[in-house]
């Protein structure tokens, strides 16, 4: 019965077998955080408002996700730009827009539903950082926490009232009864509250007025660097963008009440309130680095390390120059205001931000070049400029109740800026009115205005994408449709 | 246990009297395929308990009690054979190799099972079927092979990950990916690529190392791995050496390989026509329309070269080739009673027929085991393994269907009429865009130039990996083992990516370089306590108890550059001008489990296995992080019944077995951190640094469970001549895990939570039948039909989601998920032909009414069929258009021998689901892409009013589908391929004399020889989206399959 003797092992073996076992046990169970992992990478939520150096963070990451290359980052300003008569089509895609100047879009297109859902990401990061401020669990002063409150609303001030123009009727159709936008105020981080009705025109407006008062008062008055008050949100910002929304509701009193506060009655119009602010002497320099002249009151900034990102630069859509892909070249006919005998070619507006390009099936044909930077397109996208301001007050004084001197006199400084000798002649009324609204498209071509400025006055879409159409306020074309995934999700939204 | 011993030793002595008294019959077991002596074969009497092995070199000698005395020849991977003992002393046999005959042990988690025990549902695939075929992975080798796994390969690229799915989906958020075991390691499976090169993790493993793969499909076997287990357990053996004397053996084989099915594209000709009319056709329509013509109307004209001749370009010339590929692999085994090895080297150098597509690997094996003492014994498994990896953007890996700079798409949307070369060699590019040079067109096409795209993009992935296990099993007692293993699985991947600055995806960034590192760290750590015993001769017992703990960390790293100071640079360290961090990430993961798995059979006629597995993620919170798994399973050998054995049925039927298990597993593919809400850092501009808000984390999160039942039948006839295996299954899944679509005006980053909201079901049938049928004669033949007819249903989703909608490559959505419906529905528009008195599409709405389309007419182009009133838009009137996941597939095998000729054929088939031919869709686009050659007959004209094609309208991207989906380009997907076809001729041994060498086999094989289908896309196994649950079943843009002629030997020494 020798195989009885292999028993002998057995002490030894039960040994190494503890071992053994107990081994296992060190590599796992005994140690209790083996099944803790924790991001390395991220900020968790609790430590996002605890210091002022985290909460300027914070408010940093509310521009920048403005900025995003699927909303202000450049899309916002083609998809209002290329809706009418502007621009013709070089490279039919839809990735890059061809059913918006078409007017074939639908509530499918998916690069519509990203500006839709990264506009109401940037809101809820808004919502959020205005929640854990107005918490301030950590206890951080009203000088750190007030001018960051004023940041977030006028973020959030800034996104709901792009959003609504687009995927809304305009206010001055009904006096904003119409479907609005789902009103989303309070920070949204688990699975609740997908069913929101939708807000009316008239409600958006007032949240959006109301942070933009509120702002006002918890802004600083300036930055001390020209980078900051050109891409951070002061005082004077939300004054100039108070104008553009009181005009967008054709409320021409209030424009000309917050327009007061940083345009004098007389030219020279220039202000030294607040950041202060006045027109470039050379048109040519706000396009360029370092895009922060005091005209530029608010622009969302570019860098080579926080480029937009792929087709959504500026530059790429509208440029030719080597790395540009010239989508949209601008229309040298009638109706586009570059064939406008009120755009003569001395105008430095025509010099500066036009040229003609012949190559790739085009001959002699006019591009924009306002924006001019190639790879990695690091121009800034100019969002508030004075100009604007200048001529929304023009616009303001122009109407009934106004001062048409004042009117003129605006327009005349925008316009002899960039075309010294130029004189309008008489205007008076509709004309001065028409005028101010023509100039408004020379100086502001390519900034993302066209769409706007024509739903404001319920006017038709001259579209030329869609065989020169004229697209009604009544047409289902005019407004953008809500976008399917929002319908799926959120049954309250409305049509 | 004393007493146990005793008669144990009894019996023994009987065993040796009963001996005494035969006669000896002795032989040689040989390979029919190669005539290689097989070294521990089985012979066995019939009837008895025992058997004996045969010896290295294939001899065997087995007494036997008297004449009509059968005996069975059997060895893993071959068919069993018969012979009657007759009254010769000398019998020799050579086996016929056949893949799914019953091998004899199964391998499951933690153990090996005699397959006579094994109550579970599983497949096993052996090297034959994997080895010397023209595959980057063993994957690929699998297709048709195992009942009721299903492998697609999404398409002819080269290292693309295939799609396996065993038992159909088994979730929709996570992985439907079963879980890879290599010698009892899991490893890692999902692509490791960041560029247009893909990188099939399973790559890695030289298919030729395997030994066997045993695919575990019901509950009661994977649910050993508990939460790993829910998508099927791939457990690949590699081989280990054998028996014997040293055997050395040489692999190779080499071959051509080329694109198939191409679409038929216009030539230029055609096309200059086709397209002058389709603008003629616009102006007619609408005459304000911008578009650049000259005084005739036309925009499209021919190019002439220097020598007058027009150009008339191929562009698959341009984009495709006949490709050669080779591999070699040697490998070196031995074993003797302590120690055995293999080792092994391979190098695999393959070509695509996408031009610049190729791949090399290099692995090295060594697997050894060392008996060290009688109580314990050391194993390791090490290999290592290069592989490389270059491809330029094919537009047909997972997400790239719609790259512009896809070659797939540019080889038949290029205008013919253009050409990639100019006169004096130099790319033929327009000024802006860095596309094509339109030459005297003047409409100029915005595609890139693909010979730049081939000549100078670089994008490569290359793995350098070793995956190694050390394992110590420690006899404490007799059957009482204790089993340790550590295994360490890093890879470490380097992706590659350089754009050139003068066409395509470098050109509007001057040129781009992007690298990453990509390194995973997988360690595993599995202790286990065995114990087997034999009760009183009947009552078998095998019981394990253990625990393993799992960490995962992935690492990445990288860089993105852009704006090249010259072009003279093609490289990530060349000059550029701006640099950005890109692709940097930390993830880990971790896993603590504890299990226990108890068999037990009376007499291997009653069986009855039950485990248990209790699980710990780190991915989910600490209240939600255990999970509890477990199965059982019974089984009853209906032939070891005394009344079975007397009937007269024991004479046909020669096995019947029952089983049945249940079983509950977990789907542990959530990822890491998935319960904390947290801000990401960003720039703005120069202004800093910032935080946003960047993940919404779900506390209450936990796990996806699945609840699989299944039942099953084997029957064997006349000595298992035939065979036949039954199962069905039912998969519940509950607690889905689904990244729950979210409001976007709720702002959710990423649009979606996840949450255990949904559940769904895999019903089905599998068939597998096997038959010699002819078996002892001196052609051979033995043929396997596997059949699995498969239903999928989600059953419910979360009551705030009536639907999932996914898209293709993110821009075109193509898919829906629905409770009532099998997952990932083709969702498009319905569609009646075009109307026969004016040629445009018609749609139709969800109320049934027609809406006809006529590109830049007045309005937005859509009037009502039956009254010509202007219509809204019908894109937003979807609806569900077929089921993508097919309902049948399978495969049948044949292998056939005479002499020392070979043949054997392998055919695969699916069907019952439908294909969204999104490159039709493309095809047909009215834009300067060039389109399908039938539409130069087949689209509508008022002079061809029986055209069939849309009237042809210039820019028209509706009418065709690709503005949005319809159901026009849905195609059947209903196929049967002749996989593989493999002529082999086995040299006789006698002309070696004493060159020592043992067996030479040659043989010529074809691969997708033929495919025979109704599907009018590049091939019916398909997929754009890779491995996605929610959008399969697309075709859009994707490169071909190809077909591959290979020649190789077998060489033994």
């Amino acid at each position: 019965m020798k195989i009885f003797h292999k028993i002998s092992y057995r002490f030894p073996a039960v040994r190494v077998a503890a071992v053994a076992i107990m081994l296992t046990a060190l590599a796992s169970s005994c140690k209790k955080d083996f099944l803790v992992e924790a991001p390395e990478l991220e900020l968790p939520q609790e430590e996002a408002y605890t210091t002022p150096q985290r909460v300027d963070k914070v408010i940093t990451g509310l521009y920048s996700s403005a900025k995003n290359g699927s909303l202000f980052g450049g899309r916002y300003q083609i998809y209002n730009d290329i809706r009418a008569e502007e621009y013709i089509l070089r490279d039919p895609n839809n990735v890059t827009g061809a059913d918006v100047f078409q007017a074939t879009n639908d509530a499918t297109n998916s690069y519509i539903s990203s500006f839709w859902s990264v506009g109401y990401s940037t809101i809820n990061r808004a919502n959020l950082a205005i929640d854990g401020l107005t918490k301030n669990v950590a206890g951080l002063a009203p000088t750190v926490i007030d001018p960051a409150l004023g940041e977030a609303k006028f973020i959030r001030a800034l996104v709901y009232f792009q959003l609504v123009q687009i995927f809304a009727k305009p206010y001055v159709l009904d006096a904003g009864a119409s479907r609005g936008l789902p009103l989303r105020l309070i920070p949204e981080t688990t699975l609740a509250n997908n069913a929101l009705a939708s807000s009316k025109v008239s409600e958006v407006y007032a949240q959006i007025l109301k942070d933009l008062d509120e702002a006002e008062a918890q802004l600083p008055v300036t930055y001390t660097s020209a980078l900051a008050k050109t891409t951070r949100a002061h005082k004077n910002t939300v004054i100039a963008l108070k104008t553009r929304v009181y005009l967008t509701m054709a409320n021409y009193a209030k424009v000309r009440e917050e327009g007061n506060k940083i345009v004098p009655q007389a030219s020279p119009f220039s202000t030294t309130v607040g950041a202060g602010h006045a027109l470039a002497s050379n048109v040519a320099t706000l396009f360029v680095p370092p895009y922060t002249v005091s005209e530029s009151i608010f622009s969302f900034p570019m860098a080579a390390t926080n480029a937009p990102g792929t087709q959504n630069q500026l530059a790429y859509y509208y440029n030719s120059f080597s790395g540009a892909n010239l989508i949209y070249p601008l229309n040298k006919n009638t109706p586009g205001i570059y064939a406008d005998p009120l755009w003569p070619a001395t105008d430095a507006r025509k010099v500066a931000f036009t040229a003609l390009f012949t190559g790739s099936g085009l001959t002699a044909q006019p591009v924009l070049k306002k924006y001019n930077t190639p790879s990695p397109w690091t121009d800034f996208v100019p969002m508030i400029r004075y100009a604007e301001v200048l001529l929304n007050v023009a616009e303001a004084e122009a109407a009934a109740g106004g001062n048409a001197v004042r009117a003129r006199a605006l327009l005349d400084a925008v316009r002899k800026r960039s075309d010294a000798t130029y004189d309008f002649g008489t205007l008076s009324g509709t004309a001065l009115t028409e005028t101010i609204l023509k100039e408004r498209r020379i100086e502001l071509l390519g900034e993302g205005f066209r769409y706007n400025d024509l739903a404001r006055l319920n006017r038709a879409l001259p579209a030329i994408g869609a065989a020169g159409q004229n697209i009604t306020v009544a047409d289902p074309r005019y407004t953008f449709p809500i976008p399917v995934n929002e319908k799926n999700t959120n049954p309250l939204v409305g049509d | 246990m004393k007493k146990l011993l005793q008669s144990l030793l009894v019996l023994l002595c009987i065993a040796q009297v009963a001996v005494a008294q035969n006669r000896t019959i002795t032989g040689t077991v040989t390979s029919s395929q190669d005539g290689t002596p097989l070294p521990g074969a089985t012979v066995k009497i019939r009837g008895a308990k025992t058997g004996t092995l045969t010896s290295a070199d294939g001899k065997y000698s087995v007494s036997v009690p008297n004449a009509s005395t059968t005996l069975e020849f059997s060895y893993i991977g071959f068919t069993l054979q018969t012979k009657a003992a007759g009254s010769s002393n000398i019998i020799n046999v050579a086996l016929v190799p056949d893949a799914n005959e019953l091998t004899e042990v199964v391998v499951t988690g933690y153990g090996n099972i005699q397959r006579k025990s094994f109550t579970g549902a599983s497949s096993t695939v052996t090297s034959a079927q994997i080895a010397n075929k023209p595959v980057q992975s063993f994957g690929q080798g699998l297709v048709g092979q195992a009942t009721g796994v299903s492998i697609v390969q999404p398409n002819g690229l080269l290292n693309n990950p295939p799609v396996i799915r065993v038992r159909g989906l088994s979730s929709l958020s996570l992985s439907s990916f079963p879980l890879v075991v290599v010698d009892g390691i899991p490893v890692s499976t999902s692509n490791s690529s960041a560029n247009s090169a893909a990188n099939n993790p399973l790559g890695d493993i030289n298919p030729e190392d395997i030994e066997s793969i045993d695919i575990l499909k019901d509950a009661a076997s994977t649910a050993i791995y508990g939460s790993r287990g829910a998508a099927g357990v791939l457990i690949i053996n590699t081989k280990k050496g054998k028996r014997g004397e040293t055997r050395l053996t040489y692999d190779g084989w080499a071959g051509v390989s080329n694109a198939v099915r191409l679409p038929e594209v216009m030539n230029a000709g055609e096309y200059i026509a086709y397209k002058n009319q389709a603008i003629r056709n616009l102006k007619s329509v609408n005459p304000t329309a911008q578009v650049a013509t000259d005084a005739e109307g036309n925009s499209f004209f021919p190019n002439l070269r220097g020598d007058g001749t027009a150009v008339d370009t191929d562009w698959n010339d341009v984009v495709y080739r006949q490709a050669f590929t080779q591999n070699h692999n040697v490998s070196l085994s031995s074993a003797n009673d302590k120690t055995s090895y293999f080792i092994s080297g391979g190098l695999s150098d393959q070509q695509g027929f996408l031009k610049g597509n190729n791949f090399k690997r290099y692995t090295g094996r060594a697997n050894v085991a060392h008996q060290a003492t009688s109580y314990l014994k050391l194993t390791m498994n090490m290999a290592y393994t290069n592989s490389f990896n270059q491809s330029p953007n094919s537009g047909s890996t997972d997400g790239g269907a719609f790259a512009s700079s896809g070659l797939g798409r540019l080889a038949f949307a290029l205008s013919p009429n253009l050409r990639p070369f100019n006169d004096d060699g130099s790319y033929n590019l327009n000024p802006t865009g860095g596309t094509i040079g339109n030459g005297s067109n003047l409409i100029s096409s915005t595609w890139s130039n693909p010979a730049v795209l081939i000549e100078r993009d670089r994008n490569t992935s290359e793995t350098t990996r070793l995956i190694a296990n050390l394992g110590a099993e420690l006899k404490l007692a007799e059957g009482l083992v204790l089993k340790s293993s550590f295994s360490w699985d890093r890879g470490n991947t380097e992706n590659y990516r350089f754009w050139n600055p003068l066409s395509g995806d470098g050109f509007s960034t001057t040129g781009s370089a992007y690298n990453n590192n990509n390194r995973r760290n997988n360690r595993n750590f599995i202790n286990t306590l065995n114990y087997n015993k034999v009760f009183g001769g009947v009552h078998n017992i095998s019981l394990i108890a253990g625990n393993e703990a799992q960490s995962t960390k992935v690492d990445d790293w990288g860089a993105q550059r852009t704006t090249l100071s010259d072009p003279f640079y093609t490289q990530f360290q060349g000059q550029f001008i701006n640099n950005t961090a890109a692709g940097n990430g930390i993830d880990a993961t971790a896993l603590e489990s504890y299990l226990a798995i108890a068999n037990y059979n009376y007499d291997n006629k009653y069986f009855i296995s039950g485990n248990f597995r209790r699980d710990g993620n780190s991915g989910f919170a600490a209240a939600k992080r255990w999970g509890n798994f477990g199965g059982g399973s019974l089984g009853w050998e209906v032939t070891k019944e005394g009344f079975f054995e007397n009937s007269s049925l024991s004479s046909v039927i020669s096995n019947l077995r029952l089983r049945a298990s249940y079983g509950v597993v977990g789907n542990a593919a959530v990822g890491a951190y998935n319960y904390y809400t947290t801000y990401d850092p960003t720039l703005y501009g120069e202004n800093g640094t910032g935080f946003v808000f960047n993940r919404a984390g779900n506390v209450d999160l936990g796990w996806e469970t699945s609840k699989q039942t299944d039942v099953g039948i084997n029957i064997g006839f006349l000595s298992n001549r035939f065979s036949l295996e039954v199962d069905y299954f039912n998969k519940n899944i509950d607690g889905l895990i689904l990244a729950v679509p979210q409001a976007p005006s709720k702002g959710i980053p990423g649009g979606t939570i996840r949450s255990n909201v949904g559940s769904m079901y895999n019903r089905g049938f599998e068939f597998s039948l096997n038959a010699g049928i002819f078996r002892d004669t001196e052609f051979k033949w033995t043929s396997t039909l596997n059949f699995t007819s498969i239903k999928n249903m989600v059953t419910a989703l979360d009551p705030q989601v009536e639907q999932i909608l996914s898209s293709t490559s993110g821009l075109e959505q193509t898919s829906i998920t629905k409770a009532g419906y099998s997952a990932a529905q083709i969702y498009g528009v319905r569609t009646n032909g075009i109307n026969p008195a004016n040629g445009q599409r018609i749609f139709v709405d969800r109320d049934g009414r027609e809406i006809q389309y006529l590109h830049q007419s007045a309005g937005n182009g859509y009037t009502y069929v039956d009254n010509g009133a202007p219509a809204p838009s019908p894109a937003a009137q979807q609806q569900i258009l077929g089921n993508t996941l097919p309902t049948w597939y399978g495969g049948f095998n044949n292998n056939m021998s005479y002499k020392n000729f070979d043949l054997s054929l392998n055919f695969t088939f699916s069907g019952g689901n439908y294909i969204y031919n999104g490159s039709r869709a493309g095809l047909l686009d009215q834009r300067f892409w060039n389109n399908l050659q039938e539409v130069v007959t087949n689209a509508w004209s008022p002079t061809n009013t029986s055209g069939t094609l849309p009237f042809p309208v210039y820019t028209d991207n509706v009418s065709n589908g690709s503005a949005f989906l319809i159901s026009e380009n849905i195609e059947k997907g209903d196929f049967l391929r002749l996989q593989s076809a493999t002529l082999g001729y086995r040299l006789p041994k006698t002309i070696f004399g004493t060159s020592g060498i043992s067996g030479l086999r040659v043989y010529g094989q074809v691969n997708n020889a033929f495919v025979i289908t109704g599907y009018s896309g590049v091939d019916p196994e398909i997929s754009s989206n890779g491995n996605s649950n929610l959008a399969s079943g697309i075709e859009r843009n994707s490169i071909p399959q190809g077909r591959v002629f290979t020649f190789g030997i077998s060489l033994s020494l």
